[in-house]
């Protein structure tokens, strides 16, 4: 585990690995090759979580760095790998063809994952975000002959296309102005460009892109259509990875490229962020659609997500990762349970978990945990989360009394929030006409995996000390 | 020593596993759930004896304490109080209530739930004990509210039937309205001074006697609110004849050793908060004491229910205990509470075998004649009564002599009420005794009884050796050790400890015996040989009114009526049309209609989708860019 890289080689080896088993293997023994894959991002996260955190280590000329707050990222990009695999064997039924390609896939979004959380460079930042969303632009449309599936592709590659523009056009001005592409080297003579505005319009559209990664407003249109048209474990995988991604490479250009600018810009940083959470919250209420529902559940905790931005704190930073951190969990949980629930109806209307207490307590009790920790209710990973954001922001409302507006929108996004959360706890448990009344079988990766969200729920929010230090740490990492 | 400090755990804890193991795995075997559950009473009565002949009275450790949880700042402990007070109780509570779980095995043997029968009784015992251990007013109510859940289930046992159903509902409920008042107490007392713990408020008041200031009388009351409800005193006096509906060893266990000496009990661990100096809340509790054992005391008389007798005979003692808290004479009080638990629990189960040989059968003028058919249940109750009237030697004689002098010496009035309430008690206990036990049978059922099987009678010839002598084991100098006061009370040899109240206070032991006296030639005169009860011509409206108990309970109702329906109406009008209507649904409608609107923009069309990224971009520019930087 020497070379920095070694996770992102194997990754990648590993999707070529599998690409070429597939001209060899029985069609109907494709499914081992989901949970060999697995088992192999498995071994990996172990690896990973039993090594010591390394010395920060540069490769590439510094374009790539390896330090805590890339090593934070990583674990959670294949936690979410590991179960978003078990899920895509689970979906199988679903998908008439390309199984392995599926799983191939799978593979390259996540190296993408992995070399943005090791970004240092305005050129690998844009192979990495390239890497991802062109990967996903083919998983999202995976169901061909699904008209629904094929229109989220479309329309995910096209304002995704619009969006990359933005940002290359950006990435181009900030060279243009500085001749630098480095994180730090930018850093080092970005405060001469404060007052330098194609430097700042530059800065600007790199955050259109990556706020059109992370679904934030006024770039979240995409977010529900293409919730709810995907395949059930890619709609995981765009609301875990693809976020996080975003998340980290926002946080890299932000406070590691341009700390000096991005001070002057709290106020539209918390614009951002308070009308991300009511946007996606008051969207959320009169839906029934359970995918386009967590669809916007994850505009408004992009919304949450961005308060840690809006903080300008180290404080803000770190409970930004812990929520991360718990909202991984919360949200693999939840999609772990629908992947399980969707897989005999049609629809995705919220009227199928109808009576889902009884044909399964366990997956009515994983959904209710999952729904319990989004909405914030404690001892839960979420309230926790939640917390210490609200936390952030208010220690930063005594220099700057518009903090308390964005507290006040945040609250205010919360206690909308617990209504759709618990209609879906209402659907489970007190649905009036139960129709279906069949027990589901859970295969057992798919118990296991539920198994550690709810693990990872809990332990967060009852022992939040570890993972807090953790982030803590990882944030010391951008000074 | 460790070993040692581990008993009142193990005696307080051993009732709650019982519980949940009849509850959890032995409610289909009504035998093995049974013994379970005597067993652990049995054990924890052994336990306590022996923790007591090994640490003695006043353990070296008066308080053993665990941490129960800590969040932060705040740490929440569970505590024991170990003293002569609380292991005195915590002995009567395991002695007597373990002689009325082995009765109950007899009693409640034909029942088909026998096994929730025990659950719920293991439940009672161990809230009840945990009320006596508690070492702090927060811990104490939260027992003190499983005693009340508990005797919900124990009176509401055969709930099938509709008095029962109304009887656990009523006493539920009027315990409820006094702990409410406990609650406002404890949580002025824990504003005030800062401790719910017992031993730091003492400390705290004794440094400082003024440091409850103008509310002590105040609270002194509240807390007394919670003793009303639970103790039965007047105005809360209604639940307790009603609850005699639960089965007859729950009456005894309920309404003579334990339920309700909690509240008299309460009353005496909290006697330094109540006597400050500038609280006037003694003489409240004093003159409600009296009342309450006067109003009792008449309602008595004309009841004719063996049950109902003694449960108002029950609420007339506990009159009485409350009365010496308010003569300052807490001592006093618990030797009365102790007494009383001995005697009034074998008379419970002395109706109890009389109402098992006449096939339920609870009326006394269908009875008659039972003095030769149940000898051994005779002759205990007749111990039980002359305990409960007061004669000498028998220990009530000890314990209400001791309230009648400390009401001498405090306040003229209570006393008289307490001596005409001591005649009234004769009265209607050797009424009953005359028309049950002497004179001839007057049904078949009478004629036809037949003694209990032993597993009944045993437990009421061991209680009766308490009810007769227990005057003579120095109990009340024990209290009087553990509470400081009891004006030097000692442990006397037994002829002079027969003849103490005499010499003591002389005018005290006088009104008592000469209100027996009265008490018994009335009832001789009327009821020796009586076919009919002669009272209701010759007192007309009065007897009427005593035996309809006073309409205390019509009052109630039309009061209830009047005031808290119409509240209800007033609240359910608030929360329908005000809350629910103009908040929740004004709020609930605004932002759902925000949500659709906003849905509208979500159009599915990408050519909108591409114009209002684009347009966020430009916003983006204008307002960074064009605000100056």
């Amino acid at each position: 585990m020497n070379n920095p890289l070694v996770l992102e080689i194997v990754v990648v080896v590993l999707g070529l690995g599998l690409l070429l088993l597939d001209l060899w293997l029985p069609v109907e023994r494709r499914r081992t090759l989901g949970y060999a894959a697995a088992g192999v991002l498995l071994l990996l996260l172990l690896g990973s979580c039993l090594a010591a955190v390394p010395e920060t280590t540069h490769a590439f000329g510094k374009m790539y760095v390896q330090d805590t707050l890339a090593v934070f990222f990583k674990r959670l990009f294949l936690f979410s790998g590991v179960v978003v695999l078990v899920m895509a064997v689970e979906f199988f039924d679903k998908l008439q063809a390309g199984l392995s390609e599926f799983f191939a896939l799978v593979q390259f979004a996540l190296a993408g994952m992995l070399f943005a959380a090791s970004t240092n460079d305005f050129a690998l930042l844009f192979v990495a975000v390239e890497l991802i969303t062109v990967t996903f632009y083919v998983l999202t449309s995976f169901q061909r002959n699904r008209a629904l599936s094929l229109e989220a592709g479309v329309k995910y590659l096209i304002l995704g296309a619009l969006s990359s523009a933005f940002m290359v056009f950006g990435i181009a001005l900030i060279y243009g102005t500085t001749a630098k592409l480095n994180f730090g080297e930018i850093a080092v003579v970005a405060p001469q460009f404060v007052t330098n505005k194609i430097f700042l319009i530059g800065l600007l559209l790199v955050i259109v892109g990556l706020g059109f990664k992370i679904a934030a407003f006024p770039f979240q249109m995409w977010a529900p259509d293409v919730y709810q048209g995907s395949p059930t474990p890619v709609t995981a995988f765009l609301a875990v990875g693809s976020k996080a991604a975003g998340f980290v490479l926002l946080l890299r250009v932000l406070f590691g490229a341009a700390p000096q600018i991005t001070a002057h810009w709290p106020t539209l940083l918390m614009v951002l962020a308070g009308v991300t959470i009511l946007y996606g919250n008051l969207c959320a209420l009169p839906q029934r659609n359970l995918k386009r529902l967590l669809g916007y559940s994850s505009i408004s905790n992009a919304g949450y997500l961005l308060l840690g931005v809006a903080a300008l704190s180290a404080a803000g930073q770190s409970a930004l990762l812990y929520y991360l951190a718990g909202y991984v969990f919360t949200v693999l949980a939840a999609f772990l349970v629908l992947t399980l629930v969707l897989r005999q109806v049609e629809g995705e209307d919220i009227t199928a978990l109808a009576g889902l207490s009884q044909r399964s307590p366990m997956l009515a009790a994983m959904l209710t945990l999952a729904m319990v920790s989004l909405a914030g209710v404690p001892p839960l990973a979420g309230f926790f989360g939640k917390f210490l954001l609200l936390k952030s922001v208010v220690e930063q409302a005594s220099g700057n009394a518009c903090y308390y507006w964005l507290l006040g929108a945040a609250v205010l996004g919360v206690v909308i929030s617990l209504y759709y959360y618990f209609g879906v706890i209402q659907a489970i448990y007190w649905s009036k006409d139960v129709t279906d009344l069949s027990p589901i079988a859970i295969s057992t990766p798919m118990r296991l995996c539920l198994w550690a969200c709810a693990a990872g729920m809990l332990f967060l929010g009852l022992f939040p000390g570890w993972v807090v230090n953790f982030a803590t740490a990882a944030v010391r990492a951008l000074r | 020593m460790q070993a040692l400090h581990a008993i009142p755990w193990i005696v307080l804890f051993l009732p709650l596993f019982a519980a949940a193991g009849i509850a959890l795995f032995t409610l289909k075997d009504r035998e093995l759930s049974a013994k379970v559950s005597i067993g652990a009473v049995v054990i924890g009565f052994i336990l306590t004896v022996i923790f007591i002949a090994a640490s003695g009275w006043e353990p070296q450790r008066r308080e053993l304490i665990v941490t129960w949880l800590e969040v932060g700042d705040l740490q929440v402990d569970f505590g024991l109080r170990l003293d002569a007070l609380s292991l005195m109780m915590l002995l009567i509570v395991t002695g007597v209530g373990g002689a009325i779980h082995v009765y109950s095995y007899g009693y409640m043997h034909e029942d088909r739930s026998v096994a929730r029968y025990f659950a719920s009784l293991s439940l009672f015992t161990f809230s009840m004990l945990g009320i006596v251990l508690s070492n702090n007013l927060l811990q104490m109510f939260i027992f003190w509210e499983l005693v009340g859940v508990s005797s919900y289930l124990l009176i509401g046992f055969w709930y099938e039937k509709p008095s029962a159903a109304d009887a656990c509902k009523k006493a539920f409920l009027t315990n409820r309205l006094g702990d409410f008042g406990f609650m406002l107490g404890i949580l002025t007392v824990w504003s005030l001074l800062g401790s719910l713990n017992f031993s730091v408020l003492q400390d705290e008041l004794f440094k400082n006697p003024a440091a409850l200031g103008a509310c002590a009388t105040a609270a002194g009351l509240l807390i007394f609110c919670g003793a009303m409800g639970k103790s039965a005193q007047f105005p809360l006096h209604v639940w307790l004849p009603d609850a005699m509906e639960g089965p007859t060893p729950v009456s005894a266990l309920i309404h003579a050793a334990t339920m309700v000496a909690a509240g008299v009990y309460m009353l005496c661990r909290v006697f330094f908060l109540l006597s400050v100096p500038g609280s006037h809340a003694l003489e409240v509790i004093g003159w409600i004491g009296g009342f309450t054992a006067l109003l009792a005391a008449l309602m008595a008389v004309q009841q004719n229910d063996i049950k109902r007798i003694l449960a108002y005979s029950t609420l007339s003692q506990l009159g009485y205990m409350v009365l010496a808290v308010g003569v300052h004479a807490p001592t006093a009080a618990m030797f009365h509470l102790t007494t009383h638990a001995f005697f009034k629990a074998m008379l419970f189960l002395g109706a109890g075998s009389v109402i098992h040989a006449l096939h339920h059968e609870q009326d006394i003028w269908q009875m008659g004649g039972l003095k030769k058919k149940l000898p051994v249940t005779h002759w205990t109750f007749l111990v039980g009564t002359l305990a409960l009237c007061g004669v000498p030697p028998f220990s009530g004689f000890f314990s209400k002599d001791a309230i009648l002098a400390a009401a001498v010496e405090h306040s003229v009035g209570l006393f008289v009420l307490a001596v005409a309430v001591s005649g009234l008690t004769t009265f209607y206990m050797f009424r009953l005794y005359y028309v049950a036990f002497l004179g001839g049978a007057r049904t078949d059922a009478a004629s036809h009884a037949h003694e209990s099987p032993p597993v009944m009678v045993w437990p009421l010839r061991v209680l009766a050796v308490p009810s007769a002598l227990a005057g003579f084991w120095g109990i009340e100098a024990l209290f009087s050790g553990a509470l400081g006061d009891g004006h030097g009370v000692q442990n006397l040899p037994f002829l002079e400890q027969l003849f103490a109240p005499i010499n003591h206070a002389p005018l005290a032991a006088l009104g008592g015996l000469i209100a027996v006296v009265f008490g018994f030639a009335f009832a001789r005169e009327f009821y020796q040989n009586a076919a009919l009860d002669p009272l209701p011509q010759r007192l007309g409206a009065l007897a009427r009114g005593m035996k309809n108990r006073f309409y205390f309970d019509e009052i109630y109702d039309f009061l209830i009526a009047l005031t808290q329906e119409a509240l209800a109406r007033f609240a359910q009008f608030v929360d329908r049309w005000i809350i629910a209507g103009l908040l929740v649904r004004g709020a609930h409608g605004t932002t759902e209609l925000f949500g659709r609107a906003l849905r509208l923009v979500q159009t599915g069309n990408l050519q909108t989708y591409t114009f209002l990224f684009v347009l966020g971009v430009a916003l983006l520019l204008i307002f960074v860019i064009g605000n100056g930087h």
